[in-house]
């Protein structure tokens, strides 16, 4: 096995191979959604160099859309930073599920990796490695790298084309369903036992509920109701039926 | 909005994210957080993806669509049947945009 000594993390370097080829069947839902944030981010009337300011700096897509039309209308800075903090609720709530795998790393390389973990990356990391006992390996963080390469590069240049493509698409045509489409070839596979699936039904409907809540708050509590019900389905017989095969 | 303010927004909005993204990273390591809660919390990716695809297909925008003619809901039907049934992702999308393209024209 050969290891590399990255910046970012010791990593086997046939995992950062394994982590970018998982990736690939994703790359069109992630293509779809930066393509997406990048003509939304120009038609909301933000100026072509903030918005490409924006993608390369803070590189998430919902926090992005969230305060775009704060920043438009020459919001108070503390208002547009504290509607982007609970917008990213769920990333809280990710870092603490995946914290084992990366507590061993320095400061820096935990920020880093931290910098680059978005939604659908993680959702891929967690659904490869969650069945092993191990956490924190240089397979795992090659593999890990391997992904999020793959998806910030995919990320950026569908984003920056976004951008200054701006007015080109018309948004009759369902590009936004496209990107959805993607997010739910990503999500179905992680359903492999009937609490995902009750977890992921409370979740959905809290979610469309919560809708009129401000600043996006729908969201990191569909997240929180979503795994408590998952959770408490686990340890009732319901919590040991499986689903089609374990991938 | 100035160019300088409109920078240091953006810087922050980016510091933001990073410090929600790498919170609990950051945790020293000899702390343990509690096993049921490590446990739990594997269940949050899908919900929140499932949170996200709802969102967007049930209440676009903000506002509630749950009912019959929204085009985008049986674009997910099917691409999400085409998709158990296939495993294709190449498949389940164009069935699921063909759906809503058709109901799009035909409604």
């Amino acid at each position: 096995v050969s290891r590399v000594e990255l910046a970012v993390a010791p990593v086997e370097t046939g995992a950062l191979r394994d982590g970018a080829r998982a990736l690939m069947p994703a790359a069109p839902a992630i293509a779809v959604w930066g393509l997406v944030t990048g003509l939304a981010m120009v038609d909301s009337g933000l100026p072509t160099r903030w918005a490409v300011l924006m993608t390369l700096v803070v590189f998430a897509g919902s926090a992005q859309l969230a305060t775009l039309p704060l920043i438009v209308e020459g919001a108070p800075p503390a208002v547009i930073w504290i509607t982007a903090l609970l917008v990213n609720l769920r990333f809280v709530i990710f870092s603490a599920a995946g914290r084992q795998y990366f507590r061993h790393l320095s400061i820096g390389q935990r920020l880093f990796a931290g910098y680059i973990n978005g939604d659908l990356g993680f959702a891929l990391f967690i659904r490869r490695f969650d069945a092993e006992g191990e956490r924190g390996s240089p397979y795992q963080w090659g593999y890990f790298y391997g992904l999020a390469a793959v998806n910030w590069v995919v990320w950026q240049v569908a984003s920056l084309a976004g951008i200054f493509a701006a007015g080109w698409a018309d948004s009759e045509w369902g590009l936004e369903l496209a990107a959805v489409l993607a997010l739910v070839a990503v999500v179905l596979p992680m359903l492999h036992n009937a609490p995902a699936v009750i977890g992921v039904v409370v979740a959905a409907a809290v979610s469309v509920l919560g809708v009129g809540l401000p600043v996006r708050l729908g969201l990191p509590l569909a997240v929180v109701c979503g795994v408590a019900v998952s959770f408490a389905v686990e340890s009732t017989p319901l919590g040991q039926l499986a689903l089609g095969e374990r991938r | 909005v100035t160019d300088l303010t409109a920078i240091v927004v953006i810087v922050g909005l980016g510091l933001i994210t990073l410090v929600t993204r790498a919170s609990f990273f950051l945790l020293p390591a000899r702390i343990e957080l509690p096993a049921p809660i490590e446990r739990a919390l594997r269940y949050a990716p899908a919900c929140a993806l499932m949170a996200i695809i709802a969102r967007e297909v049930l209440a676009p925008r903000g506002a509630h669509r749950v009912n019959v003619d929204n085009e985008q809901l049986w674009g997910v039907v099917a691409a999400g049947a085409v998709f158990i049934w296939t495993r294709s992702m190449l498949a389940m999308m164009t069935v699921g945009m063909v759906v809503f393209t058709v109901l799009r024209l035909a409604g």
